[in-house]
C-alpha cells in the first residue's frame, strides 16, 4: 500500500480526503504510483502530468522523506518509507493566497 | 543608531537575550522591510515587524478594505471599510509603535514600478494574493538582490519560504511556472480559515527579524508546509534549479516581463474577457419574470446553496461531467456560482460537449444580491 497526499485543488477535484492510497505491482516509483493514481482516479489524469508528455506539470512538485524527487527520474525507485508505507509521497502544488 | 530612554524600555524582552541585545535593536531599527499586500499576511507581517521595532516599513497595496477581509485581515476594524488599506495599516501602525517610519504605497504593484519601490528596501516580504504579483515579487527580488521572504495560504493550509537569498532558491526554482487560469481556484472562491494568515503571517514576520538579526537558520532552501486541520507543520529541502531562468546560472529574464500574460491573460481570479457568453443579472432577471424556458443551473457547492440561491438545477461543477446527461443541451442554460469563475469554466465545459444555448452569469449571484435582491446576503 503506497500513501499519497494531494494538494487541496486535486482533492476537491478528485473528491478524496487528504491522503489516498494505490496499490502499486512492481517497482513503486513516481511513474507507477501516479499510473495507479490515475487509474483510481480518472479525473486527476492531466492534473499532475501533463496529458501528452507525461511530464511532471510545472506548478507541481513530489517530495518524500523531506527531499525533493521533482528533478529526478520518474522511473527511480522511491524511498523504503514510502513504498512500505510509513512515509507518504507528497504531491505539492502552487498556492497564492494571501 | 542609538535608542532612546522610551526605546530601551518597550524593547527591553529583546535587549535581554544576547541574540538580540542592543546591537540587534540597532539592526532593526535600521531595517527597512518592504510588506507587499496589508490583507491577511500583511496584517499579521506589518502589526508584529512594527511591535518588533523595524525601523522603515513600506506598506504596497492599492484596495480599500470589505467587509469580507475582516475575518483575517486583522489590521482593519469595522470602522475601516471601505477605506485604502493603507491608510488603515499606517493609523495601526502609527498606534502601536510611534517610532517606526510608515511609507505607504497605494499602488498596485507593476513591472513598471517594482524595482524603484525595492530600491529603498532591504528585504521584501510578500502577503499578495494572486500568482502574476508573486512571479513579479519573485523576480524583482532576484534582480534586486533582496530576500523575498514567502508564503502563501489556501483553505486550511500553507507554504513558506525564504527566496532570492544569495545561495539559496528562488520562488521559480520551486514553481517555475503557475498553473493555468481557474485551476487553483484563489481564497474568494475556495476559502480560507482566518486564522491560517495569521499563522504564516507569523511566520513571515519571524524570519524577517532572524534575517535582520542575521541570527538563526532562515527558511532557505525549506519549504514549510503547514496544515492547520491536522496541526502538522512539515518541512521539505528545495534546491536552487541551476536552469532557473531568473537566479539560474544563465538567466534568461533580466528583466521585469508582463506578469499578467505569462499567469495567463484572464488572471486567476476572473474569467473577464475571454470567449464564454454571459448574461447580466438584468438580463436574466427580464427573462425569468417574462416566463422564459430556460434552464438555471447552479453549479455551487451544496453548502453554499444553504447560504443563498436564485433557484434552478444544483450540479457541483466537479459533478458535472457525470451528470450532465441531466441538462437539455435544447433549452437556454444560464450557469451561475458565486462570482462568475466556475460557473464560465461550466460553460466552457458545456460549450465543448456541444451545448450550444448556454451563457454565464457575469459576476454571479453576489452581483444578482447586489443589483438585483439587495436583500438577499452576499458572502
Amino acid at each position: 500500500m503506497i500513501r499519497v497526499e494531494l494538494p487541496a485543488h486535486l482533492r476537491t477535484l478528485a473528491r478524496v480526503g487528504r491522503e489516498v492510497t494505490v496499490e502499486v505491482e512492481g517497482a513503486v516509483t513516481v511513474s507507477s504510483v501516479l499510473d495507479a493514481l490515475e487509474a483510481r482516479y480518472p479525473t486527476l489524469r492531466g492534473t499532475i502530468r501533463d496529458h501528452t508528455s507525461r511530464h511532471r506539470r510545472p506548478f507541481i512538485r513530489f517530495f518524500a522523506d523531506g527531499e525533493d524527487l521533482s528533478l529526478a527520474s520518474p522511473e527511480e525507485p522511491l524511498p523504503a518509507s514510502v513504498a512500505q508505507g510509513r512515509e507518504p509521497l507528497l504531491v505539492i502544488g502552487a498556492i497564492a493566497g494571501g | 543608531m542609538s535608542l532612546t530612554n522610551e526605546e530601551i524600555l518597550r524593547y527591553s524582552r529583546h535587549l535581554i537575550m544576547p541574540e538580540v541585545a542592543l546591537a540587534g535593536q540597532e539592526k532593526l531599527a535600521a531595517a527597512r522591510v518592504l510588506c507587499i499586500g496589508a490583507g491577511g499576511l500583511g496584517s499579521p507581517v506589518a502589526l508584529y515587524l512594527a511591535a518588533a521595532g523595524v525601523g522603515t516599513l513600506g506598506i504596497v497595496d492599492f484596495d480599500v478594505v470589505d467587509s469580507t477581509n475582516l475575518q483575517r485581515q486583522v489590521i482593519h476594524t469595522t470602522a475601516d471599510v471601505g477605506r485604502p488599506k493603507v491608510d488603515s495599516a499606517v493609523e495601526k501602525i502609527r498606534a502601536i509603535n510611534p517610532h517606526v517610519d510608515v511609507k505607504p504605497f497605494r499602488t498596485a504593484l507593476s513591472s513598471g514600478n517594482a524595482l524603484e519601490i525595492f530600491r529603498d528596501f532591504d528585504l521584501v516580504v510578500d502577503g499578495t494574493d494572486n500568482f502574476a504579483t508573486r512571479y513579479l515579487v519573485n523576480d524583482a527580488c532576484v534582480l534586486s538582490a533582496i530576500p523575498y521572504v514567502y508564503a502563501s495560504v489556501f483553505r486550511f493550509e500553507g507554504q513558506a519560504s525564504v527566496f532570492a537569498t544569495a545561495d539559496g532558491p528562488c520562488y521559480r526554482c520551486l514553481y517555475p511556472e503557475p498553473p493555468p487560469p481557474g485551476m487553483v481556484p484563489s481564497c474568494a472562491e475556495g476559502g480560507v480559515l482566518g486564522v491560517l494568515p495569521g499563522l504564516l503571517g507569523v511566520v513571515q514576520a519571524t524570519e524577517a527579524i532572524k534575517l535582520i538579526l542575521g541570527t538563526g537558520d532562515p527558511l532557505v532552501g525549506r519549504l514549510l508546509l503547514v496544515d492547520a486541520l491536522s496541526m502538522r507543520f512539515r518541512e521539505v529541502r528545495i534546491k536552487r534549479n541551476p536552469d532557473c531562468p531568473v537566479c539560474g546560472s544563465s538567466p534568461t529574464v533580466r528583466e521585469l516581463i508582463d506578469y499578467e500574460q505569462f499567469c495567463g491573460i484572464r488572471g486567476e481570479e476572473s474569467y473577464q474577457g475571454t470567449a464564454v457568453p454571459e448574461i447580466s443579472p438584468e438580463e436574466l432577471k427580464q427573462l425569468i419574470d417574462g416566463g422564459s424556458d430556460l434552464l438555471v443551473l447552479d453549479v455551487r457547492e451544496p453548502h453554499e446553496r444553504e447560504i443563498c440561491d436564485i433557484g434552478g438545477t444544483l450540479i457541483p461543477i466537479d459533478d458535472l461531467p457525470a451528470r450532465v446527461h441531466e441538462l437539455d443541451s435544447g433549452r437556454d442554460i444560464v450557469a451561475y456560482c458565486k462570482s462568475g469563475v466556475r460557473s464560465a469554466r461550466a460553460v466552457e465545459f458545456l460549450q465543448s460537449i456541444g451545448f450550444r444555448r448556454v451563457r454565464n452569469l457575469s459576476g454571479g449571484i453576489n452581483a444578482w444580491a447586489e443589483r438585483i435582491d439587495p436583500k438577499m446576503p452576499r458572502y
